[in-house]
């Protein structure tokens, strides 16, 4: 890593890359994905709408079930199905519908213009194959590379994502290497085709906290020099806070609150999004101060509350929010919320 | 509280051997999980015991719980030796020492019901007689956890991962303990989940005058519970403080590291901070650790001794302590190294 890297000042209207929506690199639009258990269907990502501009890294947060990676995984139609089902909606990228193109066609995005980084380098990696192997084949499927300038391209990609001797490391295989250097392994192999967009699932999560430091400055480096885009799936609102230029805040399958990351810590809208906030540990906290939890549980999805998927936990729950939806609409400007209650009330 | 402290440990090392190989059966070596660890928990207080996976944390918690061979060293529990213990006044010591796990769907037999898991410990040391009685406890105690009485006949699966940590915290409850150590009793729950778990946690402790040994690798986590707080690296404890010291004025350059490496949820915080990528690498392996300090191979700070000579944990102020030759008096070079500062 670089000398001491002050993370980039939040001056968010010069630094940020403003997200116009007709500019933008992915549009997701009304997504539904459903799994069906029998006569049950969970409705896992229930009319999902938002944009990734171009060099932006747009978080989505939310805890376990929340729909984040079944988002992500329905963007690339990586949903095993049956039993799960995109039942509805529209995912453009650069202008074209990856909801509508045919195997061949997706198969040339996928891990070439969109990448994908998983919580698991252990299994996301073959283990009977050497890194070298792994490295080649998105080059040799995708560019066509000439298979005498694929060694000096894996090295190259090894010491981007900073693996010591690369040289040394090139034949072995996932096994000799540790968790933290696995996943810089995936890294390499999700940047040997210099993608647009890069969807990391959270890509630290397995890691320890040193080690995932080391990790996410990688990534935020090498999509910087790229310029690429990122979407970042994390339940650490830590990890959120520092490295998200926008965020998509999702509970039971909807996104509640979107906006800067700025907009979302200090002036969050949804009481989801208030709670989240409030119960996290921090580290800049008074001594054996008081966490404040969210009560109750999460929904579940086979069978969700009327209206408000939120209402049952919410504090501010008033009676409308007991019969409908909220749709996800402009609080101000580009700072989303769906929520009927005003919480400043 | 009393003078002497409710648990002390001395010295403990825990040693794993290893499998030979065909050709040299017997060379195998061994890992060295727990290297000469020394601590005291006092009655009513919550210790906080953190580190990177492989620093020895947890097994120091099994080793003090007697669940796994101790190699050299000793456990005091209210004065008595416990290390060398067997058979009944093992068994006896038992009931005063209880756990509460991580893994909240590994921890609870699948096919019991939550009254006979709670119930357990009641039956193993006769802490009541009569089914009217063992009835009325476990209600009472599901009631202490925030648990409803009507679930008692229901399984561990009916459960989420949060009710089903109350259960395990229940249980550990049943036996009326003098010390819980709780190995990461939280990590494994959703951040709305965990702060629940982690005011249970304080709760009890202030109902019951519990005393906690508090095993876990987020230090966030650790701050709102813990009244000092012990870091170790790779079996070695590398600095002890109040929680509020160890907080403000770290003083080993691998607490330093952590502490900077731990994202704050706070956009505005995070700028002003410095992300401090001077920890380079990971973990060494403990099989082969490295000589001299064990946290040399990534120190910005490392000298030459620090090679060759192995620190002591020694007090720099009164109650914090700090295994790094920077703070030996021999030292020319005191560090003046600025952590990111926690505004």
């Amino acid at each position: 890593m670089s000398d001491t890297a002050v993370s980039q000042p939040l001056d968010q209207s010069e630094e940020m890359p403003v997200t116009d929506p007709a500019d933008a690199l992915l549009q997701v639009e009304n997504l539904h994905t459903v799994f069906r258990q029998g006569r049950r269907a969970i409705n896992a990502v229930n009319g999902v709408s938002f944009s990734v501009g171009r060099g932006e890294t747009l978080a989505i947060v939310g805890e376990s079930g929340s729909g984040k990676s079944v988002t992500a995984m329905s963007l690339l139609r990586l949903i095993p199905s049956p039993p799960g089902e995109i039942i509805d909606g529209d995912v453009y990228f650069d202008g074209r519908n990856l909801l509508d193109m045919s195997e061949d066609e997706l198969r040339s995005v996928r891990g070439n213009e969109i990448a994908m980084i998983f919580q698991e380098p252990m299994t996301s990696l073959n283990p009977v194959l050497s890194v070298r192997q792994q490295l080649a084949e998105p080059m040799r499927v995708h560019r066509k590379v000439k298979e005498e300038n694929i060694e000096a391209r894996c090295l190259d990609l090894l010491r981007q994502v900073r693996i010591p001797d690369p040289e040394a490391r090139l034949d072995a295989y996932p096994h000799q290497f540790s968790g933290g250097m696995r996943q810089r392994v995936m890294i390499a192999m999700a940047l040997a085709c210099e993608p647009r967009l890069l969807i990391a699932d959270e890509p630290t999560t397995a890691l320890d906290v040193t080690v995932q430091a080391q990790i996410l400055e990688l990534l935020k480096d090498l999509t910087r020099q790229h310029g690429s885009s990122m979407i970042l799936i994390t339940h650490d609102l830590g990890v959120v806070a520092r490295y998200a230029d926008r965020i998509n805040v999702m509970y039971a399958g909807q996104i509640v609150e979107s906006g800067t990351a700025l907009e979302i810590f200090e002036n969050p809208r949804h009481p989801y999004t208030l709670g989240l906030i409030a119960s996290m540990p921090r580290l800049d906290a008074e001594e054996k101060a008081r966490l404040k939890p969210i009560e109750g549980q999460p929904p579940d999805l086979g069978n969700p509350p009327a209206g408000c998927a939120f209402h049952p936990r919410c504090p501010f729950a008033k009676p409308q929010c007991r019969e409908q939806d909220p749709p996800l609409e402009p609080y101000r400007g580009n700072h989303l919320k769906a929520c009927w209650v005003n919480v400043d009330e | 509280m009393s003078d002497t402290p409710l648990l002390e440990v001395r010295n403990l090392k825990v040693h794993f051997p290893l499998p030979g190989t065909l050709l040299k059966p017997k060379s195998g070596g061994s890992v060295k999980a727990v290297d000469g660890v020394s601590f005291h928990l006092n009655r009513g207080e919550t210790l906080g015991l953190v580190g990177e996976s492989g620093c020895g944390k947890s097994t120091t918690g099994m080793a003090v719980l007697r669940m796994t061979p101790v190699t050299a060293g000793e456990i005091h529990l209210e004065g008595n030796n416990i290390t060398d213990l067997k058979g009944r006044s093992l068994r006896t010591l038992r009931r005063k020492m209880q756990m509460i796990y991580q893994d909240p769907f590994g921890a609870l037999d699948p096919r019991m019901r939550v009254l006979d898991i709670i119930g357990e410990p009641l039956k193993v040391h006769n802490l009541v007689s009569g089914r009217k009685a063992y009835r009325a406890e476990v209600m009472r105690l599901m009631e202490l956890v925030g648990l409803l009485p009507g679930m008692a006949e229901r399984y561990p699966h009916e459960f989420s991962g949060g009710q089903r940590q109350r259960i395990g915290i229940a249980r550990a409850l049943a036996a009326r303990p003098e010390v819980i150590i709780c190995d990461e009793p939280v990590s494994a729950l959703d951040v709305s989940i965990q702060a629940q778990i982690i005011n249970l946690l304080k709760d009890l402790q202030e109902e019951l005058g519990l005393t906690y040994l508090f095993v876990a690798h987020d230090l966030a986590v650790v701050r709102h519970i813990c009244d000092r707080v012990m870091v170790m690296y790779l079996g070695h404890v590398v600095e002890v403080a109040d929680s509020e010291e160890l907080y403000t004025n770290p003083q080993h350059p691998y607490t330093q590291a952590l502490l900077s490496a731990i994202p704050i949820p706070d956009p505005r915080a995070e700028s002003r901070r410095e992300v401090d990528p001077s920890i380079e690498g990971e973990v060494p392996s403990p099989v082969n650790p490295p000589s001299g300090c064990p946290f040399h191979p990534r120190c910005k700070h490392a000298m030459e001794t620090c090679r060759t000579v192995a620190p002591e944990l020694k007090d720099t102020t009164q109650g914090h302590a700090v295994s790094c030759h920077l703070y030996e008096p021999t030292s020319a070079a005191m560090p003046q190294i600025r952590v990111a500062s926690m505004a």
